[in-house]
């Protein structure tokens, strides 16, 4: 009968227990931290130590071949980049150029396609995936083929404006044409934003256009004192990342143009100057400088975006909150 | 006993396999394997030749393996220098003379004349103009192979093309007069620009600089301190270029869609349509066009060699064409110098067995219908055979002009390919867009030369 009886615990154990219980739970974050620690620490050896390292590159001498340190030249490459550099300001000028266009094009037809692909009917799912495929596709390879798309003279677009009489475009030799070329290949990945935005337009609560219909407003009301002001975070959302992404574009134009930027270098963008001091020029040093440059602009745009956020985005209505 | 086939035919791979071991054993090492990472643009279309040489070298050196990396052609000058300054760079690289000039300075790769001197390596088997383009600082970096020659001063022409539009086939131009009378029949317009061409004239940079030569011009001065190219025969080298460009091919972007995403060496250029009269050419694409159109390559009643034009209207002027300039000139096998003096030896005896064996590069070159440095592989008379045109080619070697370059080559070559280019559009006259390169490239001169006097590098 011994043997049937739980051996009870004693009071050592209890408060063992209970100081367990009681630290686990004033330190329950731990588990949060435990979650992020894998994200934290490639961000920390794969982003944060690289980006130090390239700080540091970015006051040296650093060429092909130097061996041990690289000689400190302090400022001297940010001064060779702002009184010398001719393919600073042009790159930029591309750069900034591109994303003029490509950042708001590909916001309103990505949140173009959105408003259609929130529509109830029947085969949206169909829709939705045959919208979405082409962001899946890889960038070399949509790139690959939007350059036999451009090919002048054998290029399906071309080919189409002879039967329908218009004036075939030289796509991707004559300077004029290269950045509009980069700017219609960037709307083919707005399947990303599309989803995002599509994911907006859910959250919108259908009461609110019940509302508006009753009150007599119009699609075009609907679309622009609900929808519209609703989605503004969405919006604020997809056009921060749509610029921080822009100002890196390379692939694309590094497989369209090559390293010298296609014809007059009309399409030569700044990631692409970065590269070819680096890799064509093997001048480390000064392309680690190109890059901090860029870093400190994407910085700051960001910084004054979202400041200048609460000007025009909508996150409801705080004070409803109080009491 | 009767087998069935499954075993039959195991039996069979079985044995094949076991032969296939016998030259493997009859060429056992008996020390140390040292492996060669051979890294090389070659291409695939030449990879099994490469293979071939190979075989042959490891047969005579059962110690070396070497290892034939083809690179891909694209991105070729980056995949290069991130290689060469890696801590663990290929047994032996392929490189061009501006690239080995700047790992020379960069202690990157290593001389080797001491190797040359103890393997008793005879040199004066080159051509001089060959051997002569791999020294820098008065040192010696590396064998030649291909030629340096031969690369910009031919042209091959369509019989038939001149033919159909009235013109003797077997009389090319020798002019740029001549050749632009002849084009100027020849192109043909369509809505997408143009249909067929006479003469594609223009390129990057060195395009420019062989014409140059051919109007009694000059790159640089022979010491490579001073640039030159802006002179009254450049100015007007490049004025020739941009109106030839624009009143017979209708500008530069016509030219330029005439030839995207093609490529000689992969079958779907103009050439191969007839498209194309005057194509300038290096002495690879003999091998190419052997590989893509036999039938054409066999029948010389319908293609011909010439050499590169000259400018008629001066007197000065005659055929010409430019070795060792940029990328066009000058490949070369050079050492990395981190490799232990073992590997260095190994690279060493390979970069011999390329450059002078005749089982080595002269059999490769051969083989492609092209020339080679050395000048005893040139003179065996199969290659009448071989190239139906190679006295022309002969021809073309001897009309060869070094170019001399320094380290820097690549930067000012992109200057100077950038103010071409601005010249072609019309965003400067001709005189301006080479005044504007030479004060630039000068000043990136003067900056080298600068360091290089003061010991820096």
């Amino acid at each position: 009968m011994q043997a049937s009886i739980k051996a009870q615990p004693s009071q050592s154990d209890k408060t063992w227990k209970l100081r367990m219980q009681e630290w686990w739970f004033r330190n329950r974050s731990l588990v949060g931290f435990a979650f992020i620690l894998p994200w934290f620490a490639s961000f920390i050896i794969f982003d944060g130590m690289p980006f130090i390292y390239n700080l540091y590159l970015s006051f040296t001498d650093y060429q092909i071949g130097t061996v041990g340190t690289p000689p400190w030249i302090g400022l001297e490459n940010y001064v060779e980049i702002f009184t010398e550099d001719k393919l600073f300001g042009k790159s930029m000028y591309n750069t900034v150029y591109y994303l003029g266009f490509s950042v708001p094009l590909r916001l309103i037809f990505a949140f173009l396609i959105a408003l259609l692909l929130n529509m109830r009917v029947r085969g949206m799912e169909l829709y939705r995936t045959l919208f979405y495929v082409p962001s899946v596709v890889p960038l070399v390879a949509a790139t690959v083929i939007f350059a036999g798309l451009l090919n002048t003279r054998y290029g399906l677009l071309n080919q189409l404006f002879v039967l329908l009489g218009i004036t075939p475009v030289r796509w991707l030799s004559s300077p004029d044409a290269i950045k509009p070329s980069l700017i219609l290949l960037s709307l083919w990945g707005f399947g990303g934003q599309m989803i995002i935005f599509l994911a907006g337009l859910q959250g919108i609560p259908d009461d609110l256009y019940e509302a508006a219909a009753i009150d007599g407003g119009t699609g075009w009301h609907r679309l622009v004192y609900i929808t519209v002001p609703l989605m503004t975070p969405t919006i604020f959302f997809n056009m921060l990342i749509a610029l921080i992404g822009g100002f890196q574009i390379f692939e694309q134009v590094f497989i369209l143009l090559n390293t010298d930027g296609g014809p007059l270098q009309a399409g030569l963008v700044y990631m692409l100057h970065v590269y070819n001091k680096a890799f064509r020029d093997f001048e480390f040093g000064y392309s680690a400088a190109l890059s901090v440059i860029l870093f400190l602009i994407i910085f700051v745009l960001t910084i004054v975006l979202v400041y200048t956020s609460n000007r025009w985005v909508f996150y409801g209505d705080a004070q409803d909150d109080e009491p | 006993m009767k087998l069935s086939p499954f075993v039959r035919l195991t039996i069979v791979l079985l044995m094949l396999f076991s032969l296939s071991l016998v030259p493997a054993l009859a060429q056992d090492c008996e020390g140390e394997v040292i492996e060669l990472e051979f890294m090389n643009w070659w291409g695939a279309a030449r990879e099994a030749l490469m293979d071939t040489l190979i075989e042959h070298f490891q047969a005579e050196n059962p110690c070396i393996r070497v290892i034939n990396q083809v690179q891909p052609w694209d991105n070729r000058a980056e995949l290069l220098a991130t290689a060469a300054a890696s801590s663990n760079p290929p047994g032996i690289i392929m490189s061009t003379r501006p690239e080995t000039y700047q790992f020379a300075i960069s202690g990157l790769i290593t001389p080797i004349d001491a190797f040359v001197e103890a393997h008793g390596t005879d040199l004066s088997v080159f051509y001089d103009g060959e051997i002569g383009l791999q020294y820098w600082n008065g040192e010696l970096y590396g064998l030649p192979m291909p030629t340096a020659g031969g690369l910009t001063s031919l042209y091959i022409y369509n019989k038939d093309m001149l033919r159909d539009a009235g013109f003797d086939p077997e009389d090319p131009p020798e002019t740029w007069q001549e050749m632009e009378e002849m084009s100027a029949v020849m192109t043909i317009a369509d809505p997408m620009g143009v249909d067929a061409m006479g003469a594609e004239i223009i390129g990057d940079d060195w395009s420019f600089v062989a014409w140059l030569y051919t109007n009694n011009g000059k790159y640089a001065s022979d010491d490579g301190r001073t640039l030159l190219f802006n002179s009254p025969e450049g100015v007007e080298t490049l004025e020739w270029m941009v109106n030839f460009t624009n009143n017979i091919n209708g500008g530069v972007e016509n030219v330029t869609d005439f030839f995207q995403d093609t490529s000689f060496s992969q079958g779907d250029h103009p050439w191969y349509e007839d498209k194309l009269a005057f194509l300038r050419i290096n002495t690879s694409f003999y091998g190419h066009m052997n590989v893509n159109d036999p039938e054409e390559y066999s029948d010389t009643s319908r293609w011909g060699t010439m050499l590169r034009p000259y400018n008629g209207d001066n007197p000065d002027a005659t055929h010409a064409g430019t070795t060792g300039y940029n990328f066009s000139g000058a490949w070369a096998y050079t050492i990395p110098a981190v490799h232990s003096p073992e590997k260095q030896e190994a690279a060493f005896k390979f970069a011999e067995f390329i450059g002078v064996h005749p089982l080595g590069g002269c059999a490769f070159l051969f083989a492609q219908s092209r020339p080679s440095p050395v000048k005893a592989c040139n003179e065996n008379p199969a290659y009448y055979e071989v190239n139906p045109t190679w006295s022309v080619v002969l021809e073309g070697l001897a009309t060869d002009v070094p170019v001399s370059i320094t380290p820097v080559q690549g930067q000012l070559a992109e200057i100077l390919s950038n103010a071409i280019e601005e010249a072609l559009f019309g965003v400067k006259s001709a005189e301006d867009a080479l005044n504007d390169a030479h004060a630039d490239m000068q000043a990136l001169l003067d900056e080298f030369w600068a360091d290089f006097d003061a010991g820096n590098m």
